[in-house]
């Protein structure tokens, strides 16, 4: 995937109909921005200056599935976690999950959520659920998938038409069909011909966090310095010695 | 052989080693797994037959093109229609979960239909002379607001008010420059995906007191002191000089030049968060006028319709006049503020609404009538800002209400004693008569004719999946641009500048709207305001504190944010109808701790 951050307006559609697409609940009351389930949030970020020198950006994160070293597979004691070798997928499987939630804490993106609250709807609008999509039940983990139910749809009927390949047209994430400025794009990245590996290739292209070595295949990319400082996350000065 | 105590448990224990090397009580532990995926609270999404169908969208005036994934007939996910030529596919997050608004729990469900009924024809029969009947449509435009103008027409001293109507289009395919006073262009106004395709051609300044979604985005963004936007309008005019603009706006004298020189380039268009303010009158000035400012189209009516009232504004009504006030807030429009309206009210005056929400005009009317929501009933919309061409789209029902509605249109067509009948259907007709444009269909793209299609096809068409359009027209020059704006009350004594930062359509929006605002913060919620670290400390407030907007008109409860990112002197806050009710005619404020 690649997202051009110079482009997303924050308004949030993919926040939306990634929770539409994935069965993901409203809120209950008690739920706060940590507590809350967002397989893809877009967090609001600024160059730390004051009014008016203070510019904005948004910058959508979602599981970056990582191919190297994937931390929250690593330390799955159920093995709930894992990486498909076709496509790179990192896939959670909650029925596995024990609740440890290890994996949040070994994630460096914050991109893993835990279910505290049992997923309810309001009355009759458990009627508009997606059916491809289980709803998951309190105490798991859950995150990202690239929309696994839209991969299988595109299997399916890659398979009916007698195909082993999937047709790139038939499998779009949620997010990135739902995104109005085209920020979010997808693709495959061991595909030269893709926009996506063309994007990842910019001089202007970066990955959140690439110093951890964790190889995410999100690639964002910024005309400004100041996001792209932003997204290798500089240790404050005067705390080189520090671990952490 | 007898059986031991020993013997006992060692068939107990090698029973239990030896089912671990089977796969019994490994498969017992997915399956009990998998039970706890499906235990009781856990809903079972519903299997079935899966189709397309296709709509539009009635949230906005933009009226974007819909393609429902649908499970038996009950549709489960929205997304935009790639063909369409204004839309290009894109929806907003309002949008995507429209199909969810029919079950919110917060939907009003029920009202004193027969009540309203009966004390609106009683005060009809009892009023006075002089003494008006008026429907507020707060999103003309529609086949209904030809009803309502109808229905006025008919009843003596009829009156038919809305909040404002624009009587010009914007074309941002023909515009190089666009300045933005405060026009939430990337969040929100017009046509999304009008705007975004549209948007590499253009160079976006965006003039406003805060950096908004839209002036992050801008090529340039211009903090200006909040009100003194007339002054820099008056200087790109020409009509006052840079340094004087400069010295009351706060923006620098260099900026002020480069914005003239680009907006004197040609092709440019001036854009204001209002869109009557009298800053569009400055497009006559750039030359925008019948080229990126254009005369608004409105698709073909029937002749019988021309017999219609003239369209008003709150302000024409005299003080005191209405005896009946109608008000349809079935779909999120413009919003006048009450305290606009409650002066042109008569003493015994009957005011009756038609809403999903309570959050509204519901707060002050007599009569709250349940009415249907998106994607229940069938509507057309009319024209976005931003739609050069002539269209005509139906948003067809997705669902059949799920409570018990009233129809607006039908309840006043009613109440005038209009003839019975479909005005959609009446007006699919007049169009396919005319023989002019062609019927999109999106479900495979295609593009035919009007005058190729039976009156008949034209109608199931534009039900079921597709548009109609004309984009033959000549572009004209608008005939009026700025309407006179509601004069601001000036309140001094209050410290801070109130900045509408957030854009809210107002009207119900899916539960899942939680994601972008409690669970992430990423939208600023209709209760909290943000304020600079100087106006906190003043005050005494914390971030994340408990505190009260105080305006001329009232006070509110809000939750403070403090950020460095906003100037003093102002506090951001999120639009919606309670705001517009709480800053009046005033954009003026104070917070103090709660």
């Amino acid at each position: 995937m690649s997202i051009d951050i110079d482009k997303c307006n924050g308004c949030g559609a993919c926040m939306v109909a990634c929770a539409v697409e994935n069965n993901i609940p409203p809120a209950p009351e008690a739920a706060n921005d940590r507590k809350g389930i967002t397989w893809i949030r877009v967090y609001k970020v600024d160059n730390h200056r004051a009014y008016p020198e203070r510019r904005t950006a948004f910058v959508p994160v979602l599981c970056q599935q990582c191919g190297h070293d994937t931390p929250c597979a690593h330390v799955c004691p159920q093995q709930a976690v894992d990486v498909d070798p076709a496509t790179g997928i990192v896939g959670q499987m909650p029925e596995r999950c024990l609740g440890c939630r290890y994996c949040m804490v070994a994630c460096p993106y914050h991109a893993r959520y835990f279910n505290w609250w049992d997923p309810k709807w309001p009355a009759g609008m458990e009627k508009t659920l997606n059916p491809d999509v289980a709803p998951r039940m309190r105490g798991v983990v859950e995150k990202c998938n690239f929309c696994h139910g839209r991969w299988h749809a595109a299997q399916q009927k890659a398979a009916a038409a007698g195909k082993r390949e999937i047709d790139a047209a038939d499998y779009v994430p949620a997010c990135v069909e739902a995104c109005p400025t085209g920020a979010l794009r997808f693709g495959d990245l061991n595909d030269a011909s893709t926009e996506v590996a063309h994007d990842a290739q910019r001089p202007e292209s970066f990955r959140l966090l690439e110093k951890l070595g964790t190889e995410p295949k999100i690639h964002y990319r910024s005309q400004r310095d100041w996001v792209r400082e932003i997204a290798s996350a500089p240790r404050p000065e005067g705390k080189d010695g520090l671990r952490g | 052989m007898t059986t031991t105590r020993r013997n006992l448990f060692k068939f107990v224990g090698g029973g239990a080693a030896g089912a671990l090397l089977t796969p019994a009580p490994w498969r017992l532990i997915t399956d009990a797994a998998l039970w706890s995926e499906n235990w009781p609270g856990i809903p079972r999404p519903a299997r079935g037959e899966i189709r397309a169908r296709f709509t539009h969208c009635t949230l906005c005036p933009a009226g974007c093109a819909v393609r429902a994934r649908c499970v038996n007939g009950q549709p489960v996910s929205l997304a935009g229609v790639k063909p369409h030529p204004i839309g290009h596919g894109a929806l907003c997050p309002w949008g995507i979960a429209g199909h969810h608004l029919p079950y919110h729990p917060a939907r009003v469900r029920q009202g004193p239909v027969k009540e309203a009924v009966a004390a609106v024809a009683r005060a009809i029969a009892q009023r006075g002379a002089g003494e008006r009947v008026a429907v507020l449509d707060l999103r003309p435009g529609r086949t209904v607001s030809w009803t309502y103008r109808r229905a006025m027409a008919a009843i003596e001293n009829g009156l038919y008010l809305t909040p404002g109507q624009p009587a010009y289009s914007i074309d941002l395919a023909a515009a190089k420059t666009v300045v933005s006073f405060g026009a939430p262009l990337l969040d929100g106004w017009g046509t999304p995906g009008n705007v975004f395709a549209a948007r590499d051609h253009f160079r976006l300044i965006q003039i406003e007191p805060v950096e908004t979604r839209t002036a992050a985005l801008a090529d340039m963004w211009l903090p200006i002191r909040p009100g003194t936007e007339s002054v820099l309008a008056a200087a790109l005019a020409g009509e006052t000089t840079i340094a004087e603009a400069a010295r009351v706006t706060g923006v620098e004298e260099e900026a002020v030049g480069a914005v003239q020189e680009a907006a004197q380039s040609g092709s440019a268009v001036v854009l204001a968060a209002d869109p009557g303010s009298p800053l569009m009158s400055l497009n006559a000035k750039f030359g925008a006028l019948g080229r990126t400012v254009v005369a608004r189209r409105e698709s073909p009516l029937p002749d019988a319709w021309k017999k219609a009232a003239p369209v008003a504004e709150m302000a024409a009504a005299p003080d005191g006049a209405i005896r009946v006030l109608l008000i349809d807030e079935s779909l999120p429009g413009g919003y006048v503020p009450w305290s606009t309206i409650e002066p042109k009210l008569a003493a015994n005056a009957i005011v009756v609404v038609f809403s999903s929400t309570s959050e509204g005009y519901a707060r002050h009317a007599q009569y709250v009538l349940p009415a249907p929501v998106y994607p229940e009933a069938a509507e057309d919309i009319g024209p976005a800002i931003d739609t050069v061409a002539e269209v005509f789209r139906i948003a067809a029902p997705l669902v059949a209400p799920v409570v018990p509605v009233v129809k607006p249109g039908e309840f006043v067509a009613q109440m005038a004693g209009l003839p019975q009948g479909d005005p959609l259907r009446e007006r699919a007709d007049a169009i396919h008569k005319t023989g002019r444009g062609a019927l999109l269909s999106y479900a495979d793209g295609k593009s035919t004719p009007a005058k190729e299609v039976t009156a008949d096809d034209f109608w199931k068409t534009l039900n079921q999946s597709g548009c109609w359009m004309d984009e033959t027209g000549k572009k004209a020059a608008p005939s009026g641009l700025g309407r006179s704006v509601t004069r601001l009350t000036s309140h001094d004594e209050l410290p801070l500048a109130v900045v509408v930062a957030e854009f809210n359509r107002g009207g119900l929006a899916s539960p899942l709207m939680s994601k972008l605002e409690r669970e992430s913060n990423l939208r600023m919620a209709a209760n909290r305001v943000v304020l600079s670290p100087a106006d906190a400390r003043a005050n005494g407030i914390e971030s994340g504190g408990r505190c009260l907007l105080e305006t001329a008109c009232g006070r509110m409860n809000v939750v403070a944010t403090i950020d460095a990112g906003v100037p003093s002197g102002v506090v951001e806050v999120a639009g919606g109808p309670r705001m517009a009710d709480l800053c009046g005619a005033s954009r003026r404020a104070r917070v103090v701790r709660a």
